[in-house]
């Protein structure tokens, strides 16, 4: 059975307590304090979400939100494999290399054999697509809220705990550590000489190209293109408001992995390899917003 | 801040995800097997489009600020704010694919608006209209009581709710 058809409730049982990913995040905390916090097991985020604690009253809610995320047509399911599917390559270091390791600081040096820092081509059309994964799976999950682009716009501005966090991690883990803190130019530029057949060669895209709105390479191209031109002036002013640089990142990093800040593109490979924050707070975002469906409806 | 220039992003965001007419509303191209039979759907198809609740919300005003969330078949879901902060949650449903929901009003002998109500939890008030469409207020904050659900239960244009088909 693949990831994705999988009841809600498993998926978010399944959330790790303490891995990679959630040092990773952890490690972002100095940036948006105290907005995420690792919600993990059904049960204690049917709690959290609807702030209740009768026992049926969580049971009718839990049932309610597995039944609709089950529900092919509402959407949900789309929003989760793009989340997954998103993170899904990189992750060949996640758990056997790993296991051992939460608790002690991971030296990078050891891991380097095992590393290839990715062309920052290749890097540009990933955060790319991370961002398109993110707009789609929002319309998935939320519809397209209120009557009017000032309702959507508010909705959509609405972030914050875990998809706040998915978004800062974004900026810093895929932008700033491997591209450095000109990675909005870098991005640009790699995007404005891609061709559409060099873009169908890429992994990411060819896992979710049937996701993306175009009707052919070209016009998928030019959606993510549109995309990115529309979001970098959100992610300058992240990167400025909150005085991010690639080493203030990394030295938070640096908490539990050994890194020196002359290896930052090891470091990029290594977190891409060992972590996929894009699923494991999409998994809580969607948890977040059926259990809220739920509770309204039962 | 952090929430303002979201705001930004987001808005171009919309406007790049309204080059793709429909992509938010239909369901994506990975559906390939059929939609799901009666039995297996948690929501009917004959549920009311969500859109169509939304006039029916309370309006902004006051300092409080609505929110929409949410806006699926049959369910339609708003924050409400006030000075940056959730109150509530406020929602309309369409109990056509929950029949308990609405089952849970016929023991109700208390009424808001002249509508048969419910208090459901600690957290949430709800009226019945038209024996279909469940409105519900959530506190999300505890100084956010049973009282102030009230209140705002009959902010909505309950009637208008009524004669909607």
């Amino acid at each position: 059975m693949s990831k994705h058809t999988r009841p809600i409730n498993e998926l978010v049982d399944e959330l790790p307590a303490s891995n990679m990913t959630t040092f990773s995040l952890k490690s972002l905390d100095f940036v948006i304090p105290g907005e995420w916090e690792n919600l993990v097991g059904w049960d204690n985020t049917l709690r959290a979400v609807t702030m209740e604690s009768d026992a049926s009253l969580l049971q009718m809610v839990g049932d309610r939100a597995i039944a609709l995320y089950s529900d092919k047509s509402q959407g949900y399911r789309n929003a989760m494999w793009l989340y997954q599917t998103i993170d899904s390559a990189g992750s060949a270091l996640g758990t056997a290399a790993l296991a051992n390791k939460v608790g002690e600081k991971v030296p990078l040096l050891g891991f380097l054999s095992k590393l290839t820092p990715k062309a920052d081509k290749a890097q540009a059309i990933d955060l790319s697509l991370k961002l398109v994964v993110e707009v789609v799976a929002f319309c998935q999950i939320n519809g397209i809220p209120g009557d009017s682009i000032g309702d959507f716009v508010a909705s959509l501005g609405d972030y914050g705990k875990e998809a706040l966090m998915r978004m800062a991690a974004l900026v810093c883990f895929d932008g700033l550590i491997p591209l450095g803190p000109d990675f909005l130019r870098s991005v640009g530029n790699t995007l404005g000489n891609l061709s559409p057949s060099e873009l169908k060669q890429h992994q990411g895209f060819s896992q979710i190209d049937e996701l993306i709105p175009g009707n052919n390479a070209e016009g998928k191209l030019n959606f993510i293109g549109q995309s990115f031109d529309s979001v970098k002036g959100w992610m300058s002013d992240f990167v400025q408001s909150h005085d991010l640089t690639p080493q203030k990142v990394s030295q938070s990093l640096q908490k539990f992995i050994d890194v020196s800040d002359d290896k930052l593109d090891y470091l990029a490979a290594f977190l891409d390899m060992s972590t996929n924050y894009y699923a494991h707070t999409g998994t809580q975002t969607l948890a977040r917003r059926l259990i809220e469906r739920a509770l309204a409806e039962i | 801040m952090i929430i303002l220039s979201l705001r930004r992003f987001f808005v171009a965001c919309f406007l790049v995800s309204m080059l793709w007419v429909g992509g938010c509303s239909s369901p994506a191209t990975t559906n390939s097997s059929p939609a799901p039979n009666a039995n297996g759907a948690a929501v009917s198809s004959q549920a009311i489009a969500g859109s169509q609740f939304n006039k029916f919300f309370p309006t902004n005003g006051n300092g409080f600020e609505r929110v929409y969330t949410q806006e699926k078949d049959g369910f339609a879901e708003a924050k409400l704010k006030k000075d940056g902060k959730d109150l509530a949650m406020l929602a309309i449903s369409d109990t056509i694919s929950t029949p308990a929901a609405a089952q849970k009003f016929q023991q109700s002998s208390k009424q808001v608006a002249g509508y048969p109500a419910v208090e459901v939890g600690s957290t949430q008030t709800a009226v019945l209209v038209a024996n279909r469409f469940q409105v519900k207020v959530i506190s999300r904050d505890p100084n956010f009581t049973a009282a102030d659900r009230e209140a705002w239960l009959q902010k909505f244009d309950l009637n208008g709710l009524a004669r909607l088909k």
